[in-house]
């Protein structure tokens, strides 16, 4: 009789062929998963342009795709929606590609990053926007020179702004008739800003907080700084750009205009930043506003909604996320920021960046013409979830549904303090905005933190800035 | 003085034995030889590509200047300059090592205490319950719990100071305040990891065997002095395995802090990998980075040796 069954041995060697050739064969099968070969647009000829993933839904993408092949039906285009938390984490997925000999031709770049890009991988558009003069004075008309100024770097323009946001101040109008308080008017001081957070939280309760506040760039202590008629860095323009001004603005427009930007020197030390400081820790040690670590956009929106939040700041974009969490128009309003010093206000924009590895620029600048012009924004901004560059696109139809009441203070930011200017980014703006958190959060933890935390943050800049980006 | 003794005669050097000829393997021998190689080959070839290969091109990048746009520029050892230069750096290393002390103790501290607790008598079914319990914030991720409890902590909004609110404590800066971030950073750290610890103590306690218990019982021990002289003891293999693991993840954080404090108050909560990652990838020094990396390496390294060198005195193996 012989023995029929397989013997350990001999089952194991049968299993290890079969796990070999089932590995072999998943491998080939998948190969081009694998190597990243299907990738659509990838070495196919396409335009590839790379934008923030949670900013652009599949829906917006397609809005995007389409209208594009519409208009350039011979151009392939593959829009390629990078997920990062943020502007800093986009930059950084951008450079891995870029690392990698896979950058996109076109990234979506906010002001945060628009000297970073320029100086290291963007191309300048002076030559085309020359060119195509003509076609692109109907939109610098519409578009506030400010916006087109934060996008130039050293006399060059490098991108088309296509949104922005100012930080404007939000208003809950249920803490406002709690706290018996009217609508603030337009030029409300400082000091009229601390006097309704007193009223708001004398009517609250001790569940409540009146200013709520986020620790980043936007929206964070910079603001403050604007309104006390200083900044993080010191701020000047470069020289040239009038190449575009004389082009396109009026004289009245084009006055004090430059070619860009330049945050060089850290003032962190500057006696008028120390006040903003000591405003913002006698706000926190009065409980009148969150710790600057505390606040976040993430539960943001739902304290505010639900009335535990009197006034926070924000752009445009929240009157179409208020909107979208279920409050109604007439629950919450927008007023400028307060005057201190100054009323000069703060505002991030963003636009469309050309890499200098892009092969097809002169259709990447076919796309950043589509990507600018008034169509495409309105069927791209359709839910207010962000303000648009053009001016001719804020009307009252557009804040029927969403609102707020005020929404001409969206625009009107800039064309009424017409000094509002960007975020302090120089190329070095990732240490920058890290070494802000880290010592505004140290800063704000007494009165008597505030000086040594700024004599640090000094220090750090300075080192910083000396670096290369 | 003169050396009168004569040099010892010269002898033959003993001829050194043949050295033994490798047995000739058998066709069958070769065969599995073969095979193990073959099952063995995808483990080595992962090893290498994915341990090695990342282990010595950080050693190699930490000696450039690099920022993903230019090509690398070699810099030396500027980097480890910069790294033993920088206050954030040594911070961090400082962070990293407190945490991992207390996270790591109150880690095989809570696991032990409720193994223990478990391994009494309880039904079965309670058991299983509890086992799951414990075991389950492990299998979730990192960054979403700590996403969950950053809205928990908060000190103005969240649930923990509303709850403590009815007993009439006043809220507590549990992620603001320089004093007690780390601590929440380290509770929601043990929170979350303790199970895999507390796996392990159940399986080392079902390992002792009840004969031994017994024979201490029979000589008197009870309670805590059985725990202290024999379970203990018995279990110490477990603990070294517990512990070994607990500190090379503590030195490894990121998640948590990163999620919950950004690093702060300041730089109170910052850990290294965050650094590591901040430094990289934000700021675009990737020489420095690897150059914190490296450290951070020779870190783990230096502390597992020195756990195992003093494990052979307290850990005792039936």
């Amino acid at each position: 009789m012989t023995d029929s069954h397989l013997t350990r041995r001999r089952l194991l060697r049968y299993g290890a062929y079969g796990a070999g050739a089932a590995a072999l064969g998943g491998t080939a099968a998948s190969w081009e998963r694998l190597t990243g070969a299907d990738i659509p647009g990838r070495d196919d000829g396409s335009l590839v342009v790379a934008t923030l993933g949670p900013a652009y839904g599949p829906e917006a993408i397609r809005t995007l795709r389409e209208g594009f092949r519409e208009l350039h039906p011979d151009i392939k285009l593959q829009i390629n929606a990078v997920q990062a938390v943020d502007w800093s984490d986009f930059f950084a997925k951008i450079l891995t590609q870029v690392a990698a000999g896979t950058a996109p031709d076109l990234v979506y770049v906010a002001t945060e990053g628009v000297q970073l890009f320029a100086q290291r991988l963007g191309v300048a558009l002076d030559t085309w926007v020359k060119r195509d003069a003509a076609e692109l004075k109907e939109y610098f008309a519409d578009v506030h020179p400010s916006l087109v100024e934060s996008m130039m770097y050293e006399g060059s323009l490098y991108q088309l702004p296509v949104e922005f946001n100012a930080a404007d101040m939000y208003l809950n109008h249920q803490v406002l008739r709690r706290a018996g308080a009217p609508y603030p008017p337009a030029d409300w001081t400082r000091d009229d800003f601390t006097t309704l957070l007193r009223d708001m939280k004398q009517a609250s309760g001790s569940r409540f907080t009146p200013y709520f506040w986020t620790n980043r760039l936007w929206g964070g202590v910079v603001p403050w700084l604007f309104a006390n008629d200083t900044n993080l860095l010191a701020e000047s323009k470069a020289p040239g750009g009038e190449w575009l001004w004389d082009s396109f603005y009026p004289a009245g427009q084009r006055a004090d205009r430059g070619g860009g930007f330049r945050w060089t020197t850290p003032q962190a030390t500057h006696d008028r930043v120390e006040e903003v400081y000591d405003y913002l820790a006698s706000l926190v040690q009065d409980g009148l506003c969150t710790r600057p670590e505390g606040g976040n956009g993430q539960n943001l929106i739902g304290v505010f909604s639900t009335g535990r939040v009197g006034v926070t700041p924000a752009g445009g974009f929240w009157a179409g996320g208020l909107h979208l969490a279920g409050m109604e128009r007439d629950g919450f309003d927008v007023q400028y920021f307060p005057r201190w010093r100054t009323q000069r206000m703060q505002y991030g924009a963003a636009g469309y960046a050309l890499l200098r590895t892009s092969k097809r620029q002169e259709e990447a600048w076919e796309f950043i013409k589509y990507a600018a012009r008034k169509e495409t924004l309105a069927r791209l901004f359709t839910t207010n979830q962000t303000t648009p560059a053009r001016r001719s696109m804020l009307t009252a139809d557009r804040y029927q549904e969403t609102g707020p009441a005020h929404w001409p203070v969206f625009y009107d930011t800039l064309d009424r303090f017409p000094d509002t200017g960007p975020i302090p980014a120089p190329p070095q703006v990732a240490e920058v905005e890290q070494l802000l958190l880290k010592h505004t959060g140290t800063a704000l933890a007494s009165s008597r933190s505030v000086r040594p935390a700024l004599r640090r943050l000094q220090g750090d800049l300075e080192k910083a800035m000396e670096r290369d980006a | 003085m003169t050396n009168t003794q004569t040099p010892p005669a010269r002898t033959e050097r003993p001829k050194a034995p043949p050295a033994p000829q490798a047995p000739r393997l058998s066709a069958r021998d070769r065969g599995t030889r073969l095979l193990a190689t073959l099952f063995l080959a995808p483990t080595i070839v992962g090893i290498v590509v994915f341990t090695v290969v990342p282990i010595v091109g950080s050693v190699v990048l930490s000696l450039f200047h690099w920022n993903v746009i230019d090509p690398p520029r070699f810099a030396g050892g500027s980097n480890y300059g910069a790294v033993f230069g920088d206050e954030t750096v040594l911070v961090s290393f400082r962070n990293t090592l407190v945490f991992m002390v207390f996270a790591v103790a109150l880690q095989l501290l809570v696991a032990l205490a409720l193994a223990l607790t478990l391994n009494g008598r309880m039904p079965v079914w309670l058991r299983s319950v509890f086992r799951s319990a414990f075991f389950f914030p492990l299998v979730l991720s990192a960054a979403s719990i700590s996403v969950v409890m950053k809205y928990l902590f908060n000190q103005d909004f969240g649930v923990v100071n509303w709850l403590l609110g009815f007993v009439g404590i006043a809220p507590v800066p549990w992620l603001t305040s320089e004093n007690a971030a780390m601590t929440t950073v380290v509770l929601v750290y043990v929170w979350q990891q303790f199970g895999f610890s507390f796996l392990l103590f159940v399986g080392g306690l079902n390992n002792i065997p009840k004969e031994i218990h017994e024979a201490a019982a029979l000589d008197g021990a009870t309670g805590l002095r059985k725990h202290l002289t024999v379970t203990l003891p018995l279990l110490s293999p477990t603990l070294l395995v517990a512990s070994v693991v607990g500190i090379i993840n503590a030195l490894q954080v990121f998640e948590q802090p990163y999620v919950l404090t950004n690093g702060g108050p300041g730089d109170s909560t910052r850990t290294v990998v965050m650094v590591i990652y901040e430094t990289a990838f934000e700021q675009l020094r990737f020489g420095e980075a690897s150059a914190v990396g490296v450290l951070l390496f020779v870190l783990i390294m230096a502390v597992t040796a020195l756990q195992f060198r003093l494990s052979r005195r307290f850990v005792h193996y039936q």
